[in-house]
């Protein structure tokens, strides 16, 4: 028979107040806690500092099982027990040179544990700067020619919150319903929000952006690539934001969402195998899992003038003015007539497109020839990161475009 | 503004780059008292060790229960559960069970109508009475 | 070497599945007695196309070029799409029929050919007329006037505030008088129209 766990069953129902200790103790607690990424001269000073501390009688309760009640997430040692740890790691394919210490820290997140020593925002940094990177430059040299709105669109649709949080739940990954030292290190571990908060209730403030006040101003194209982050979305300058994550005890009073936890988890977990593993492993685990993700860069269009935009693109290029004609057509004078329109650029169709109506098919024509423009992909294609593997060929410059068309 | 990028996210194509093993979590359980269990207990005793180093993906749980028939569970990623009720079964054919729950993907069975299901547009596209060479007749 | 040879039109007696081996000898009643997969198996003997075959006139290797009945998809760049240096270029060269590109008919029935006839006098003449006298000097009698679209007109200058209320207050009670289908169907066209920028 198992063994009954009053205290923690309990757990739950005590409040956070109700807990044994105060702040103070778990200030020292903090103090005891060994790190799993950090060099070994710094482990085995951390080793001295705990044998120091040990002979101290208040610290005793280490030893006793109170001890992991009063963490905000599990100790280090934990990790090493947990089966959902090991089958994740396992399941990963991770290398086995990132010790399951890690993963347990990439998955304990900073709204569970403040402390930066113990939470995966460092790694997810990391982890986070390598995504964008590898994403970036892959979109780059395969589409030359893409807008850079659509290459916001790609960014999202491969290394996006959304696209990370689905990635975490087809990976396995298991969330515990409060984070705490008695939790399984194998589910992930999170603050959350409380039910009916609304996330977009305040405007985004902070983004380092001049006059982000004047809500109704037109944010430009350029002023996105210079302030936003990779998505185009506004990002929050952090000027202080390492100084109150440094002391330990201060609660994260409002939480994370599910997605957003999920997404640095698996931004921590690609920050921990650069950091264990290395380079190459980690941009194998990036192409694997990332790259080979299935995306139709051509459904990211969204064109509103597509005519217009054509001929700019056609007088740019030194082409002949763009001229839609006729190829076939059915039942004109019918209910439902269907037109075909290519467009001709001098003797070469550029590209063609049916329709109900002339306009229609028109319209439809010149979106099918602006893709055909945007859409080019050079052959063999290689990334600049390719030059970091060993005996790679020497480096021919990429094809580098004008950039999209300004109307 | 000329053109906007429509925000989506990319559909994962288990198995094309990397392959995660979709059965998360087996459950054996067993009682010690009844007839039924006794391949099962033998299969725990055994066979178990070994099946669990050479599946280390899938986190293993044994745990009695008493006065029923064996079991096995398997938990899917996709949320779904599988369960084998294996009373009198020897612990080869426990074995077969729990590699069958293993390989399953925790779908419902299904009829699949095409030899290849792929997400990738065709290549020769859709065809148009519009288009190629065209019938005179 | 390989060339490209793109096959021609074929004619309707060249299409051998519309004649099957023993069409004519056979009358309607006799094939009723064939057992069915005899008969579905000799309809599926189709001889190949003419393209496919050995010819004559190239002994050496050469691509068959069959494009598929099916609109050009859109990740197949345009050769003139492409960068000068682009290898698919030269390859293409051979296998590109310029065909009757120039004897398609228009989509418009007005020439496209850009004049340039205007000078700067004339424009400020088109916006010193539309800001005196707004209701009748209207972009179509400005076109007229001076020989060039309403576009043109609308691209240089822009018409007066009060006339600009006015508009809208005629384009409101038109609106007013719609009922909740004609409404519903304008809406629905307005969403059918953006979703041709999307390609859908």
């Amino acid at each position: 028979m198992k063994r009954l766990q009053l205290q923690r069953w309990s757990r739950s129902v005590l409040s956070p107040r109700a807990r044994t200790g105060g702040r103070l103790q778990e200030h020292l607690y903090y103090s005891l806690r060994r790190q799993s990424t950090v060099s070994t001269a710094l482990q085995a000073e951390n080793e001295q500092l705990i044998e120091e501390k040990s002979l101290d009688p208040s610290t005793r309760l280490t030893k006793s099982s109170k001890y992991e009640y009063l963490l905000p997430s599990p100790p280090v040692g934990a990790a090493r027990k947990s089966a959902k740890l090991a089958a994740l790691h396992a399941r990963l394919y991770l290398p086995s040179r990132l010790p399951l210490e890690t993963l347990a820290r990439s998955l304990v997140d900073a709204s569970a544990d403040p402390h930066p020593n113990f939470n995966n925002e460092s790694l997810a940094t990391l982890g986070h700067d390598l995504l964008s990177h590898y994403t970036s430059e892959h979109l780059i040299c395969k589409y030359p020619r893409l807008p850079i709105t659509v290459i916001f669109a790609a960014m999202y649709a491969y290394v996006g919150p959304k696209t990370l949080a689905a990635m975490a739940k087809e990976w396995g990954v298991e969330m515990a319903v409060v984070p705490g030292g008695e939790v399984d290190p194998g589910l992930l571990q999170f603050k959350r929000v409380l039910p009916g908060t609304d996330l977009d209730a305040e405007p985004v403030t902070g983004t380092g952006r001049p006059n982000e006040h004047r809500t109704s101003w037109r944010k430009s194209m350029t002023s996105r690539i210079i302030y936003d982050n990779e998505f185009g979305d506004p990002v929050k300058v952090s000027a202080g934001a390492s100084a109150p994550a440094t002391v330990p005890g201060s609660q994260n009073t409002q939480g994370v969402t599910a997605e957003q936890a999920s997404a640095t988890f698996v931004r921590a977990v690609m920050g921990a195998i650069y950091l264990h593993a290395g380079r190459p492993a980690a941009k194998r685990f990036f192409e694997q899992h990332f790259l080979s993700r299935h995306l139709n860069i051509s459904d990211l269009f969204n064109f509103s003038q597509p005519a217009r935009d054509l001929s700019r693109l056609c007088a740019r290029e030194g082409f002949e003015p763009p001229v839609a004609k006729i190829i076939s057509e059915t039942g004109r004078k019918s209910r439902h007539p269907v037109f075909v329109v290519g467009i001709f650029s001098g003797q070469d169709k550029l590209g063609e497109g049916a329709g109900a109506s002339l306009l229609e098919a028109r319209s439809r024509a010149a979106v099918a020839s602006l893709k055909g423009w945007y859409l080019y992909s050079p052959l063999n294609v290689r990334v600049p990161s390719s030059m970091e593997e060993e005996g790679a060929a020497p480096w021919k410059p990429v094809y580098v475009d004008l950039g999209e068309v300004i109307v | 503004m000329p053109v906007q990028g429509i925000r989506a996210v990319s559909t994962a194509r288990n198995g094309v780059g990397a392959f995660i093993l979709q059965c998360k979590r087996l459950d054996f359980h067993y009682c010690d008292w009844a007839g039924s269990s006794r391949g099962m207990v033998a299969f725990i005793k055994h066979a178990l060790p070994s099946f669990a180093k050479a599946n280390p993906q899938i986190e293993i749980r044994v745990s009695p229960r008493p006065r029923k028939h064996p079991l096995i569970k398997g938990h899917y990623i996709n949320g779904r559960e599988k369960a084998v009720c294996v009373r009198n079964f020897e612990p080869e054919q426990i074995f077969q069970k729990a590699n069958l729950l293993k390989e399953a993907s925790g779908e419902k069975l299904k009829r699949t109508k095409k030899p290849v299901t792929s997400l990738n547009e065709s290549v020769r596209g859709i065809w148009s009475p519009y288009h190629g060479d065209i019938k005179t007749v | 070497m390989a060339t490209f040879s793109t096959p021609s039109k074929r004619s309707f007696l060249t299409l051998p599945f519309l004649f099957p081996p023993s069409c004519e000898s056979v009358t309607l009643q006799a094939r009723r007695h064939q057992c069915s997969y005899r008969r579905a198996k000799q309809r599926l003997r189709v001889r190949p196309d003419a393209s496919f075959g050995a010819s004559s006139t190239h002994s050496h290797e050469q691509i068959i070029h069959n494009p598929p009945s099916s609109a050009p998809p859109v990740h197949h760049t345009p050769t003139k799409f492409l960068p000068p240096d682009d290898i698919r270029r030269t390859l293409r060269g051979a296998s590109v029929d310029h065909g009757n590109s120039a004897q398609l008919p228009s989509v418009f029935k007005t020439s496209a050919e850009k004049r340039y006839h205007l000078n700067p006098s004339d424009i400020e003449e088109i916006r010193k007329l539309r800001l005196s006298d707004p209701m009748s000097w209207s972009r179509w009698k400005l076109a007229k006037r001076f020989d060039c679209s309403p576009m043109f007109i609308a691209m240089v200058c822009e018409a007066a505030p009060q006339k600009k209320e006015i508009q809208k207050q005629v384009l409101e009670a038109v609106q007013s008088r719609w009922g909740a289908k004609r409404r519903m169907a304008r809406e629905d066209r307005l969403l059918r129209k953006e979703s041709w920028g999307r390609d859908e």
